[in-house]
């Protein structure tokens, strides 16, 4: 029986289990004198009875799949002859996948030897008899868990609450994954941001003013100068996340404003969403854009203007990043807007201003905090952008401030960092979860910055 | 105000009206420009899209269809050995049918000219018809075969003719010999279904999206496994049984700040957690999916948490009041009314999962993989990685392909952008 | 409504679990694993795909990593989870063949399958330069010898191609290059910077140490870009920048080679009977490196060396001259093809 077949068998089972222990919490009702008596509605005992016969049995089946191959492969390796089972280990691990592929009806290496197809039936009938003792097992533990939970049932037994905490449980696991995730994240790069601040100390990393980190990877190699300043990626990250912000926030705004104050509703219907597609679209598609569209135009037009424009200049993926941004600057202002009491411009209206005049003078001032709040949400979300400026922005790390000239930025060197290199003790590849860690720390900031001023400002006029 | 109150004394004649309507055209233009810059703002980002849309669409479009040669071929038993057809000489058989086809081709340079106007591919066509039917040895069928890259580049009208010869991936005879072909009719554009079909290929004309929209399948497919009931319980409980208290503040302000963390961050703990820690398999769309459903999971609490609180009080007060204990309530009257938003919040959460790159360069789903991946850990790559990968390749019919893979990719996304506004407009309540 | 409870809980488990179990049932490998260069990533994808829609086995998978990083993750370990090949557009340097070893990766075969030119290349727009390789050296090393005379060295003052030698364009020198990672970078000092360097009598009687940081160290002041392995979009931006010029492998230039042309370097244009010829100065060759432990174990290992190896993939009619490889010459193909039948193993790194 394949895992497979015991899992769908369990399923049934825990059906059946489910309409006996509410036959029996009929029957226990009938004695009572009705169904009014039981503690709890009957589908809860059957349910009751499900989750009993289902989760111990699942729980062993989950175990003992996690085991099951180390033991088998232990036991067929310990049939091998000597000769094989004395191979050093990473060599012995080839062999296993060997009678492994032969098992599992893969193309095999070469010539099957006999003591490999030994091997291999030895390996399949270990599995037959595993998978056999596993049915058995999960089976039984799901007949005697069920058994028992039914001859419990009495009038008295309290089967909703002990389903609803079960299920509570769970909820409350499910509520706690993204506090897991977040230690997760925290402590995967700072384990290895750690590490590499031993190597290179962290006021060199947050205030050095030169990067390559393209030291030499091999001790006869000799590579850059393998300075670790994050300075100047940082500026570039900046300048292009500046560049992309100067796109989007007045367009964005004043989109915002127009769909919200002055659009009628049909513009809006359709206008709204267009804007939105912007914002759906993958970066890798934006990437693609810049890189073969907007990079050549930004030069060509640099070259007209007399400009000296670096082929992978900051501008080019500045522009495009904004583009992609402004959908957000206009989603979260245009709430904003309308979350600004109708009130307030009737006010202004009554005075005599015109409809811009309300805006500028009542309607936007009131919206401020949170636009600002919305604008810091961009930021950040430029700032962490990565497919756009791998493919259209540089490597290399200028520390200037002349849009036209390739810089680099934080998500460019991690990607560059990391791709193919996995060895995970050069200061190279740890420079990446440092950087890793800067960009969490940063977006982290702005977007705390950001909710708390979006949320203190939210609910002032309700 | 005062100096304008001062002036208003100084001119009693001069009304209060009178300074109004003064200002008025100047106030009115202002207006006018005002709401002239909001328009401009619209109808520039919306030119942005056209012109995005029209440059992806413009380098893609011809590559939905394919350039293929007529040949006549001769299923020669001497070349197609009975005991070994699936290691013959197929390209042997594809090279004596084009040197029958052009008699007059002499001379080694010559005749590899002549070789390199039908793809690679030609062979394997010709293999698997054989190994299909071994009775079609001996005859003569025609069979279109797909021409090579540089001739589907010539036919699509890439390459100007008139350029210098060295300067040109076509020589003169090639030129000459594509154009007799043509007159012959034995040329042909025909529908791209190799692109829909098949998985990548380092040749531009037996390239295809399919091994990378499994690839893509089987990731989302495990992040809506994972994220959609997780996303929806810890919604649940967060909004309706979580006691105020720092737990779930903190709870809260992770969930928060998890939606807005760069992508690539997850794709750091992907690497550290997911392959190097727990030893998974790189490149499998099981830990692509995972390292998406921790990046989607926040999304969709955040969708399910608005729908569950956009359902009102008075539902919950009813059911309450009727005896219903609080998980009833939840189950039988809030989670019901609340599951098309939550939906919609899913929907949109996997339209971006499906377009992310980022995270999944890190472990590992940046390779050269043709075969169709058949299982979670078969090694695979998405769509977006896909394009991401052909962006690099040196062949120029990869620009066309790597276009025509964006509107794929962009089709299935507005596809799903599409089913969530529908289902939201089907099942939008006003309380 | 409890009923859909159960049941949704019940299949959460059911996936929890199943992943789970999917996972440590961990499949066993049926398909080469292959690393490294990018520049021989274009031939062994080609050579891969043929192999896997021509035999029963699986298509080998490819990953690109550079040389340098190749050769990390292949001297990892012996085991299914490690690299079976590495691609390498260098040879193994002395350093990585220790740490081979030093991981029990004891018994490597070598297998050369053709050469590579580097080239300086810029956009057709542009015209073709006339350099030698002691200009490139001038131009695009940190620290050059005075202009003003002595035996001393400077920080890199040209600016453009005309400071360096007059008779070179007046354009900014700007050239968008491979990161130390990468074989071509490797080889690129080796065959430019290190030749340039000797050209200097009192450089080249430094000692070895100082020697080295002289001829590999790359200036970073903007004029060398360095642009990651990703050559296509190198030629990509040699197109929309006439201005710029790039180094990368010939292939890249044979592909695009009506958008972009190689620079003459000491007189020599780079085309494929130059390379070929050994006329080219700037050529180097191209490896594969196979674990032998893997061979007969991971299914479909011989099958790969074999097409590889045939006359049909890498000889000078093969499919891999038509994607730009320059061919080895007869006796040393049939010399490697012996090697490869014989899985004769690398022992010392001066054994050729």
């Amino acid at each position: 029986m394949s895992p497979a077949t015991i899992l769908t068998v369990l399923l049934i089972f825990s059906s059946v289990a489910y309409y006996l222990g509410r036959k029996r919490a009929f029957a226990v009702a009938g004695k009572a004198g009705g169904i009014r008596y039981l503690h709890s509605r009957p589908t809860y005992y059957g349910a009751l009875t499900a989750l009993w016969c289902g989760i111990p049995a699942l729980l062993l089946f989950g175990l003992w799949l996690a085991l099951e191959d180390k033991i088998i492969t232990n036991l067929v390796v310990s049939g091998l002859p000597e000769a094989i089972r004395t191979l050093p280990e990473n060599r012995l691990n080839l062999v296993v996948n060997d009678i492994k592929n032969l098992v599992n009806g893969n193309v095999v290496a070469g010539a099957v030897t006999a003591t490999i197809q030994e091997a291999a039936v030895h390996y399949r009938n270990l599995k037959a008899t595993s998978n056999a003792a596993l049915a058995v097992g999960v089976f039984s533990l799901g007949i005697v868990a069920t058994a028992v939970i039914r001859s419990k049932i009495s009038s008295t037994l309290r089967a909703r609450n002990l389903v609803e905490q079960l299920i509570e449980y769970f909820l409350i696991a499910c509520s706690c994954l993204a506090i897991l995730t977040t230690i997760g994240i925290i402590l995967s790069v700072l384990f290895e941001a750690i590490r590499f601040f031993k190597a290179v100390p962290l006021t060199d990393f947050l205030f050095g003013l030169e990067w390559s980190p393209q030291m030499a990877i091999r001790a006869d190699q000799v590579g850059s100068s393998g300075a670790f300043g994050a300075i100047p990626v940082l500026s570039g990250t900046l300048m292009i996340s500046a560049i992309a912000m100067l796109v989007a926030v007045p367009i964005g705004l004043m989109s915002a404003i127009y769909l919200a104050e002055y659009a009628n509703r049909r513009f809006r219907d359709i206008a709204k969403p267009l804007l939105e597609i912007l914002a759906g679209i993958p970066t890798v598609v934006y990437g693609f854009f810049a890189a073969i569209t907007v990079a050549p135009f930004v030069r060509r037009l640099g070259f007209t203007l007399g400009l000296d424009v670096s082929s992978e200049s900051a501008l080019a993926a500045g522009l495009v990043m904004g583009i992609m941004i402004i959908p957000f600057v206009s989603s979260l202002s245009d709430d904003v807007i309308n979350a600004v009491p109708q009130a307030l411009r009737d006010g202004a209206y009554s005075l005599g201003a015109t409809r811009s005049e309300t805006i500028k003078q009542v309607v936007l001032p009131a919206a401020l905090p949170g636009i600002v709040g919305s604008i810091l949400l961009a930021v950040s979300r430029a700032i962490g952008e990565t497919m756009i400026v791998v493919m259209a922005a540089g490597l290399a790390a200028n520390l200037t401030l002349n849009p036209f000239k390739t810089v680099t930025t934080v998500t460019v060197q991690i990607v560059t960092l990391l791709i193919g290199d996995q060895e995970f003790d050069s200061p190279k590849t740890l420079a990446a979860f440092a950087l890793g860690l800067l960009l969490f720390v940063v977006t982290l900031l702005l977007n705390v910055i950001a909710l708390h001023v979006v949320r203190r400002y939210r609910e002032q006029y309700e | 105000m005062n100096k304008d109150d001062s002036k208003a004394n100084k001119k009693v004649e001069k009304r209060t009206i009178d300074i109004v309507h003064q200002g008025l055209a100047k106030r009115y233009r202002a207006e006018g420009r005002f709401k002239f810059y909001g328009l401009a703002a619209i109808v520039m980002s919306l030119l942005c899209l056209a012109i995005l849309f029209i440059s992806i669409v413009g380098n893609g479009y011809k590559a939905f269809r394919q350039t293929y040669v007529e040949l006549e071929v001769f299923f020669d038993p001497a070349i197609l050995d009975h005991e070994n057809l699936s290691a013959a000489n197929y390209s042997g058989l594809v090279k004596s049918t084009l040197r029958k086809m052009f008699p007059e081709v002499k001379g080694r340079s010559e005749k590899r000219e002549l070789y390199k106007l039908v793809s690679p591919g030609a062979a394997f066509q010709l293999r698997k018809m054989v190994l299909k039917d071994p009775e079609i040895i001996g005859r003569s069928i025609s069979v279109w075969v797909p021409a090579d890259d540089d001739v589907d580049m010539l036919i699509k009208g890439y390459f100007s003719t008139d350029a210098a010869e060295n300067a040109r991936r076509l020589s003169d005879k090639q030129l000459a010999w594509i154009e007799q072909l043509r007159e012959q009719g034995k040329v042909k554009k025909k529908f791209n279904t190799t692109f829909f079909t098949a998985g990548d290929s380092r040749e531009p004309e037996l390239a295809g999206i399919w091994g990378a929209a499994v690839g893509s399948f089987f990731a989302l497919l495990v992040t809506l496994l994972l994220s959609f009931p997780i996303g929806v319980a810890a919604a649940v409980y967060l909004e309706e049984f979580a006691p105020k208290n720092r737990w779930t503040d903190l709870i809260e302000v992770n969930i928060n700040n998890l939606a807005a963390v760069p992508s690539i961050v997850f794709g750091l703990l992907g690497l550290a957690v997911f392959l190097n820690f727990f030893g998974f398999p790189r490149s499998a769309p099981l830990v692509g999916g995972m390292v998406l459903s921790l990046m989607t999971l926040p999304i969709i609490i955040i969708a399910s948490r608005a729908a569950l609180q956009s359902v009102p009080p008075s539902i919950r007060e009813g059911a309450l009041g009727v005896g219903a204990s609080k998980m009833q309530m939840v189950v039988h009257h809030v989670l019901p009314l609340a599951l098309p938003g939550m939906l919609t919040g899913t929907i949109i959460g996997m339209a971006r999962a499906l377009g992310e790159t980022a995270p999944l360069l890190m472990i590992g789903m940046v390779a050269f993989i043709v075969d169709i991946p058949r299982g979670f850990t078969d090694p695979a790559t998405v769509l977006p990685v896909q394009i991401y990968l052909w962006a690099d390749s040196p062949e120029r019919a990869f620009v066309e392909r790597t276009s025509a893979a964006i509107m794929v990719l962009l089709a299935f996304l507005m596809l799903m952008n599409a089913a969530a506004i529908v289902l939201r407009k089907k099942f939008e309540k006003r309380w | 409504m409890v009923r859909k409870t159960v049941l949704l809980v019940a299949a959460l488990v059911f996936v929890f679990v199943a992943s789970t179990g999917v996972v440590n049932a961990q499949s066993a490998r049926d398909y080469i694993n292959i690393v490294g260069s990018s520049t021989v990533y274009p031939f062994a994808t080609v050579v891969a795909e043929q192999f896997g829609k021509t035999t029963r086995f699986k298509t080998p998978k490819i990953e690109s990593t550079g040389s340098g990083g190749g050769f990390k993750l292949f001297c990892a370990g012996v085991g299914v989870e490690y690299p079976d090949i590495t691609n390498a557009s260098r040879r193994i340097k002395e350093s990585e063949f220790e740490k081979c070893r030093q991981n029990g990766v004891n018994e490597i075969v070598e297998v050369k399958i053709g050469y590579d030119g580097i080239v300086l290349a810029n956009s057709k727009k542009a015209k073709p330069m006339k350099i030698s390789r002691k200009d490139i050296f001038l131009a695009l090393a940190k620290n050059v010898p005075d202009p003003k005379g002595g035996e001393r060295l400077v920080g890199n003052p040209y600016r453009t191609w005309k400071d360096v030698n007059r008779s070179l364009p007046n354009i900014k020198i700007e050239v968008l290059g491979p990161p130390p990672t990468s074989g071509t970078r490797d080889a690129f000092v080796e065959l430019v910077m290190e030749e340039a360097a000797k050209s200097y009598p009192w450089i080249k009687t430094m000692d070895k140490k100082a020697f080295k940081e002289v001829a590999h160290t790359i200036r970073e002041d903007g004029a060398y870009i360095e642009a990651g392995e990703n050559d296509n979009l190198i030629v990509q931006k040699l197109d929309a920048n006439p201005k710029a010029f790039g180094i990368f492998g010939f292939s890249f230039l044979d592909q695009n080679g009506d958008r972009i042309q190689g620079s003459f370097v000491d007189g020599v244009q780079p085309t494929f009977e130059a390379i070929a010829s050994g006329e080219y100065p700037v050529s180097r060759p191209l490896f594969f490196y196979v674990k032998k432990a893997h061979i007969g174990v991971i299914p479909g290992m011989e099958g790969y060396l074999n097409e590889f190896t045939s006359e049909k993939t890498w000889g000078p009619e093969g499919y891999l001259a038509d994607k730009g490889l320059i061919p080895m010459p007869d006796a040393e193909r049939m010399k490697y093809r012996a090697d490869v039948s014989k899985l004769r193993v690398l022992t010392a790194l001066n054994n050729q």
